[in-house]
């Protein structure tokens, strides 16, 4: 560190020398479009800090230094353009537009660069990609727009969190969801709500965003150290621009539905459907479904989906102001949503208001200010997939619809029996599944978050190029949950109603501190330095109290009065981070690039003696297009040729918990008697898990940049995976697991990235990107004696088995082989390769027998005759977008894509259900019925939960994913030219449909699933889950 | 200048941040370190209090074993086919993956083990002087005597769901794997499972081991309830024998507990168990002299909903249990005048028991063992190992029955056979909804009777099916590459 210091100094020194001698120089800078004269101009005189700005009629005069060799103009949105001087004392100079968006920056770990002198790999999307799509969170629009980033959205519940993965799957206990990044804060993701689910990211107003950076390879991750392996997201929140101040408004009112809901039999059809099924199972003693009336004397056919989704109304409104004068620019925005979901009773509500600040107070020094205040509030039924009976997507379909959700007395009361949904008569066994009209309105489940994101810094910069910097950024996060469930029917109908409320504090504070260097030696030798220290802490407290049998119908909240209170709970999180870091970039005449990274991270969750840990990358580029010897030959195609490649090892801390080194007891009760029982046996070698990332990479651009592409391989090798290594229950380790560094696995892909402006005029524009990953995953360490990690849906159902040599979270399933032509049985494939029928109605060891006749075969379970059916990854993926304007109007189109991959049906299983649970059509019209029928849905027999799937999984309920969506359609008009009296500078009117279509062969509601969320070891499942939303968006977004 | 200079200074000496050695160390505000446990009595008596409640697990004697053994055999019919609440279990269905089978093993095991780091932590303390001057020898002993028996009642209520019955092979057939030592790291995974009889060897060892060392009595019948003494280490014994067909310990051990001949029966010696006057007020009042064990619950600590016994046997419950009322059904063989039928609930046309009346906080005591239990294992002893039917035993029997049924004592028998159905009669009837009827068949051999119910027909399980006990779980048959699995 001392020795960075010094040489630091050292450049402070050197680059102080003063030039006496002066030549004057001036001219006029104009646009290449229209021949106007451009004000602002920056014009610097190549290799020293000597420079000027371009005025209202775009002239400019400077004084430069005897013997300076080049002028470089730069200005926002146009190509910089050096320009020799040649003696010359008046240098008028035309300045061609940036359409094909050369000149980008990015924001990069700790610093920003320009695109093309990056020598990692990184993806950037602008704020204007997402701002109008009517999401919750940014994470959600980012599908299908980078290369090498996979986002699936679990449902269409409001507020979900997003699945996010870089370059595939980089952890298996740990987290595989990447860092995010905002303003130069790593801020809290993931779910912060109970029952309604609430995304920490959603706090983030997307219209605020003004671009998303995605760091993928270790090059470019590795100043994130221990937390870089699941790549960076850097998200940059708008600043102020511009002499004059810019008002905006952005406003959009929207409809949403569920995007493709089951068919399920109707009244009469599930009436004959069951009563059939009761035959089979009992003959002549079997009872009998029958229509029950309702109040008018009508049959009751009740098409339970309609009483669970709905088309809900949203409107988004953000109001900004930003401008700049000489010495301050700011951005202020506020934002106000309301959203109400397609699952009746989902709401979201936000309300933010951010003020960007920067400030020159003086010469040398910077003070900047991002200080962004967010109150949330969602309230969501539960729509909680896999088995819950209270689940909303589940009690769509599962429902008899002989059933009303209304007593057919006239009353009005509702149809319940108990917890339970009544029965009506009917001789059904109890149902258990509740009324969901009850449950959404006599039960309300909410949270409530405030957020303050803020980061202060103070620059100085005593020399031109040396930016020192220190930042403190805070994230305090605030969550509130409430429960209330109703003593009248449902969850809590045996407790006589539950209330319970819970508090998160979050709060953690970041500071840093740099050192960034850059100069130019002797005009070709580009040096970037940077030295840096980071502390970061960060604490989380809970606690939760809940009540039970209340003491008054009256009483809805927590804070009513209760007979019963229940034990309180919570917990207390802590941890921190204190980092050391540095990079040195250099080029040669941009040509030759060589760029390090290194990091030293501490981690307090790691045992002593064991806490610290380096990391780092490297990276080399040959920019070929800038060598004379290939502009003079290919540079009439290729006006840019990039070669990269890069290696860098990192590490991913989320599978190591606040305190996982340590062999901990745990206090509880016995009675009333306090208790202490061992409940973690710790592991204190545990360590980072580990990524070294290879990367080679080619970009192009060809005529002129009109289209540019860049392809990147990559081969992520992950070692030292915490697993749980699983115990043998029989040892009774708490949670039968200990974690260990023993597993290990790769990644490898191949992303391409084309843009291709195929029209770029004032009138006319059409701009295409496309972008194509493909993914290998394969596990190649799991702990020693383990052969196998399984992956377990809702908690009961053991869907996933990840194994050596195979892609993590393989979909495992006894094969099956449709049904038996001749008996109508399920044909089940056992262990031994042989062939074996299930007969529901027979019991002990008649169940199974074998299809050749050899009578009775031991009974079929996943663990013995359970393989891996399916890769739930999919092999390619990724996203294709059209823009075109023409004069006023705007046209846009994004598809999303994946292939070669598989889904686990659970719900198709609860479809077939043979259970009182109604069926899809498609059972009630192709299930067996005689011998010779050939068809895949078994001879119905009632209470069977094992042919069909519901028991364990079959590979009949394992399909193809595959899948093109039309993510969003959007159309508009702006209008520019309106009376000035209006102040109105510009207007566009739009529409846009947001998950619009989906082309796929996959039978479940969407085949972008996930049942269990963010999991590594259970991807790939579809058990009862909420479909996806489709929405309806028009907006205005207004210039003043 | 020097301004910025002073600035810059400043600034690069920030990058020397220096780090901090309290934040680097954080110590948990909500768990104690392995190496505190021992430091105070407290700390203790509270593993102690920790082992039993572990062995409390919703999944173990909280609620599910006696939900178990009640609804495998054929006096209860559920009104819901979810499996998560036993449906597996009541058809037979249930293979290794099974919830069920799952669970119940990883319960038990995890209060084994608890059991076995208590019983080597606290040897390491007091060998090691650690705990000179907070505990006694008496109480070293006393807890120690604890520790022993939950491990053999872990382990005979294992055996009786994934192991044949001693009587099938006097013990040959495989038992369960028997882990005796602390388990704390990733070793030791594969352990084979020791034959029935090894186990039953080690069970009586630790009950044996335990008897001498254990508390004659505590301080409050709520302890004398929820905590081991001798006199429930004996009651235990006389269950273990009777299992093992050991008539001749079975009527040494009672005569512990058992200080008369001639009614009313009470234990002499120790803590004075007796049967309650009246059976229904056992549901409401837990700790009388003939609740020799039970788990006790309170609104703040519940066995959790789908494992307390009320919500299993509550009428109230949407997935509860009600009785089979078919002809030869234990309900039909009941004189309507017997208590234990006339408090039975009668709901939607179904009849339930009314022995876990607390369905909203789950709050009623599970019973482990009952004196009723011993009188009656007393009795049958008597008559099995004398081969005749005595005076003795035939006050046993109707002490037990006359309690609910005054008018129903038996004058005598006709056979030994017809006194040992009675035997068996007398213990469905009184111990409906405690997990008896189960270990009944399994300790006897006899099969599983047959279920023809409108939530299906449920065949009869002779012995000799595999259906007969519970598969290996799939989760420990995936690790423990010794385990073998059930045939």
């Amino acid at each position: 560190m001392k020795r960075i210091l010094l040489f630091l100094s050292l450049m402070l020194i050197t680059g102080s020398l003063v030039i006496a001698q002066t030549v004057l120089i001036s001219g006029t800078v104009t646009g290449s479009e229209d021949g106007l004269p451009l004000p602002g101009v920056n014009i610097t005189v190549k290799g020293t800090t000597v420079g000027a700005i371009t005025g209202a009629d775009g002239k400019y005069t400077l004084s430069a230094p005897a013997g300076s060799q080049a002028l470089i103009f730069s200005f926002i949105g146009f190509v910089t353009q050096e320009v020799p001087i040649q003696s010359r004392t008046t240098i008028n100079v035309v300045l061609r537009q940036d359409l094909y968006n050369i000149e980008e920056v990015v924001v990069v770990a700790y610093g920003t660069q320009q695109k093309r002198d990056i020598t990692g790999a990184v993806s950037s999307v602008k704020g204007d990609a997402i701002k109008a799509v009517p999401v919750q969170s940014f994470d959600q629009a980012l599908q299908g727009k980078a290369a090498g980033v996979s986002i699936t959205l679990p449902n269409g519940v409001l507020n979900n969190v997003p699945v996010i993965r870089i370059r595939g799957f980089n952890s298996i206990s740990g987290s595989s969801y990447p860092l995010i990044v905002v303003d130069g804060i790593p801020i809290a993701t993931g779910n912060f709500g109970g029952n309604a689910i609430t995304n920490a990211l959603a706090d983030i107003n997307p219209a605020d965003i003004q671009s998303m950076d995605i760091l993928k390879d270790a090059s470019a991750t590795a100043l994130y150290g221990s937390r870089a392996a699941n790549g960076v997201i850097i998200i940059t929140t708008k600043r102020g621009t511009g002499a004059r101040t810019k008002v905006t408004y952005d406003g959009n009112v929207g409809l949403t539905q569920p995007y493709h809901l089951f068919e399920m039999m109707n009244a009469a059809q599930y009436i004959e459907h069951k009563n059939k099924a009761w035959q089979n199972l009992l003959g002549a003693t079997a009872p009998q479904l029958s229509f029950v009336n309702d109040e008018n004397g009508d049959p009751i056919d009740t098409r339970w989906a309609d009483y669970v989704y709905q088309t809900g109304f949203q409107h988004n409104h953000t109001l900004s102001f930003s401008g700049s004068t000489p010495s301050t620019s700011y951005f202020l925005s506020a934002g106000y949503t309301d959203q109400e979901g397609m699952v009746k009773k989902n709401f979201y509500e936000r309300k933010n208001a951010r003020i960007n600040l920067d400030h020159k107070l003086n010469k040398y020094v910077t003070l900047n200010a991002n200080i962004a205040y967010t109150l949330g509030y969602t309230e969501a039924p539960n729509t909680g997939a896999s088995f819950a009976t209270a689940g909303a997507a589940r009690l769509a379909f599962v429902l008899p619809p002989n059933l009303g959700p209304y007593k057919n007395d006239g009353s009005g009361d509702y149809n319940i029996e108990g917890s339970a949904i009544g029965r009506m008569g009917q001789p059904f066994p109890n149902l258990g599944y509740y009324n969901p009209v009850a449950i959404f309105n006599l039960n309300k489940f909410t949270t409530s978050t405030d957020r303050l994101l803020t980061t202060l810094s103070a620059s100085v910069e005593p020399i031109k190029g040396l930016v020192l910097k220190t930042q403190y950024g805070i994230d305090y996060l605030n969550s509130e949950t409430t429960t209330f469930q109703s003593p009248v029917t449902g969850d809590s109908y045996g407790s006589n109603g539950f209330a319970g409320n819970g508090y998160t504090k979050f709060k953690r504070w970041t500071w840093t501190n740099t050192a960034n260097y850059n100069l130019v030696l002797r005009e070709k030798f580009n040096i970037g330095l940077l030295a840096g220290a980071e502390e970061q802490y960060t604490t989380s407290v809970s606690w939760s109290g809940s009540k039970t049998n209340v003491a008054d119908p009256f009483f809805k909240v927590y804070q009513g009065t209760w007979v019963t209170a229940g034990m309180g709970g919570g917990g207390i999180g802590e941890n921190y981070f204190i980092s050391y870091f540095g990079r040195a970039s250099f080029n040669y005449n941009r040509k030759y690039y060589v760029e390090g990274s290194i990091r030293r991270d501490g981690f307090s969750g790691l045992a002593a003696g064991n806490k610290f840990g380096t990391f780092g990358g490297a990276s080399v580029m040959w920019n070929a297009s800038n060598e004379q010897f290939i502009s003079n030959t290919l540079g009439s195609i290729f006006s840019d040729i990039r070669l990269k490649a890069s290696y860098g090892r990192v590490g991913n801390i989320s599978a190591v918990g606040d305190f996982s080194s340590l062999f901990l007891y745990g206090a509880g009760v016995y009675g009333a008697v306090p208790t202490l029982t061992f409940n973690q046996a710790g592991n204190a070698d545990l360590q980072w898990e580990t990524s070294d990332k290879y990367d080679v990479g080619l970009s192009f651009g060809l005529l002129n940049d009109k289209i540019q592409a860049e392809i990147n391989y990559y081969y992520n090798d992950i070692n030292g995976l915490v697993l749980s290594v699983p115990q043998s229950p029989s040892k009774g380790i708490p949670g039968n697991s200990i974690p260990a560094n023993v597993g290990s696995m790769f990644n490898t892909g191949l992303e391409l990235t084309l843009t291709s402006f195929n029209f770029s005029t004032a009138k006319f524009s059409w701009t295409t990107t496309l972008n194509f990953s493909t993914l290998k995953n394969e596990v190649t360490a799991l702990a020693p004696g383990v052969t196998e990690i399984l992956g377990i849906t809702g908690g009961l159902e053991t869907t996933n088995r990840t194994v050596v040599g195979k892609p993590v979270g393989g979909i495992l399933a006894v094969e099956t082989r449709g049904v038996d032509p001749e008996t109508g049985r399920r044909i089940y494939l056992n262990a031994a390769g042989k062939e074996v029928l299930f007969y529901f109605e027979n019991s002990g060891a008649e169940r199974w027998k074998y299809r050749d006749g050899s009578g009775n075969a031991p009974q079929i379970t996943t663990a013995a005759d359970g393989k891996v059916m399916g890769s739930p990854l999919p092999k390619f993926f990724g996203g294709l977008d059209n823009n075109v304007t023409y004069q006023g109007f705007d046209l846009s189109l994004g598809l999303t894509y994946a292939f070669a991959f598989d889904v686990y049906s659970g719900s198709k299983a609860g479809l077939r259900d043979q259970r009182w649970w109604n069926n899809s059509v498609e059972v009630y019209e192709t299930a067996w019925e005689q011998p010779g029928d050939i068809t895949n849905i078994p001879k119905p027999v009632m209470n069977d939960n094992i042919s069909n799937g519901s028991s364990f999984p079959i590979s009949e309920n394992i399909e193809r994913g595959d899948y093109v969506k039309v993510r969003s359609i959007s159309a508009g008009y702006t209008f520019r030219k309106l009376p000035t009296v209006t102040n109105i500078e510009s207007i566009r009117l739009y529409a846009q449909i947001f998950n619009a279509f989906v082309f796929t062969k996959f039978s479940g509601s969407d085949p972008e699933v996930s049942t269990e969320g963010n999991s590594n070891i259970a991807p790939g499942i579809d058990r009862n889950t909420a479909p996806q939303a489709r929405n309806f968006t028009f907006g205005a977004s207004i210039n003043f | 200048m020097k301004n910025i200079l002073t600035i810059s200074i400043v600034f690069a000496l920030l990058l020397t941040i220096g780090c901090s050695k309290e934040n680097l160390d954080p110590v948990p505000q909500t768990s104690l370190s392995d190496l505190s446990v021992f430091d105070t009595k407290d700390r203790v008596v509270a593993q102690v209090n920790g082992m039993y409640a572990l062995t409390k697990s919703g999944n173990f004697l909280g609620g599910r074993f006696f939900v178990y053994n009640d609804v495998r055999a054929e006096n209860f019919i559920p009104k819901s086919s979810n499996l998560v609440t036993c449906f597996a279990t009541w058809n037979h269905s249930v293979v290794s993956s099974t919830n069920e089978v799952q669970n119940f093993w990883g319960a038990v095991y995890a209060a084994v083990n608890a059991i076995n780091v208590f019983l080597e932590g606290l040897q390491v303390a007091w060998d090691g002087g650690k705990l000179d001057g907070k505990i006694t020898q008496a109480e070293f002993d006393q807890f120690r005597s604890e520790a022993l028996t939950l491990r053999a009642l872990c382990y005979f209520d294992l055996l009786q769901l994934y192991a044949k019955p001693y009587n099938i092979g006097a013990g040959a057939n495989p038992g369960v794997p028997l882990r005796l030592t602390a388990m704390k790291s990733a070793e030791g995974n594969d352990l084979a499972r020791s034959t029935v009889a090894e186990c039953y060897t080690q069970i009586l060892k630790d009950l044996n081991d335990a008897e001498p060392l254990a508390a004659t009595s505590y301080s409050t019948a709520l302890l004398n309830t929820t905590r081991i003494h001798r006199n429930t280490i004996i009651a235990l014994k006389t269950r273990v024998y009777l299992h093992m067909q050991n008539w001749a310990n079975v009527v040494s051990e009672s005569a512990k507990i058992v200080g008369q001949s001639t009614p009313p029966f009470s234990a002499t010696s120790g803590v004075a168990f007796a049967l309650n006057p009246s059976y229904a007020d056992l549901w409401t009042t837990y700790t009388s002299a003939e609740s020799i064990f039970s788990m006790p619950f309170t609104s703040t600590n519940t066995p959790g909903t789908q494992n307390g016994l009320p919500h299993y046997f509550n009428s109230a419950s949407s997935e509860s249990y009600y009785l089979n009322t078919s002809a030869g059904s234990v309900y039909a063989t009941m004189n309507d005048t017997d208590v234990r039928k006339s408090s039975l609930v009668l709901a939607d046309g179904n009849y339930f028991l009314s022995k876990y009346p607390d369905f909203t906080t789950l709050t009623n005591y599970a019973p482990v063992i009952r004196y009723a239990e011993v009188l009656l294992n007393r009795a049958e002893a008597l008559v099995r190992s004398g081969g005749a039917v005595t005076a003795e035993a035939l006050s046993l029997l109707n002490a037990v029955r006359t309690r609910s049924f005054p008018t129903g004592a038996y004058a005598s028998f006709a056979t030994v056979n017809d006194f040992y159905n009675a035997i068996l009669l007398e213990r469905n009837m009184e111990f409906l909804g405690e997990g008896m009827r189960n270990l009944d068949i399994m300790r006897l051999g006899i099969p599983i009777p047959a279920k023809n119910t409108s939530m299906g027909n449920v065949a009869e399980i002779p012995s000799t099916s595999t259906s007969y006990i519970w598969p290996m779980p799939a989760n420990e048959l995936g690790i423990n590459k010794l385990l073998t699995p059930n045939k």
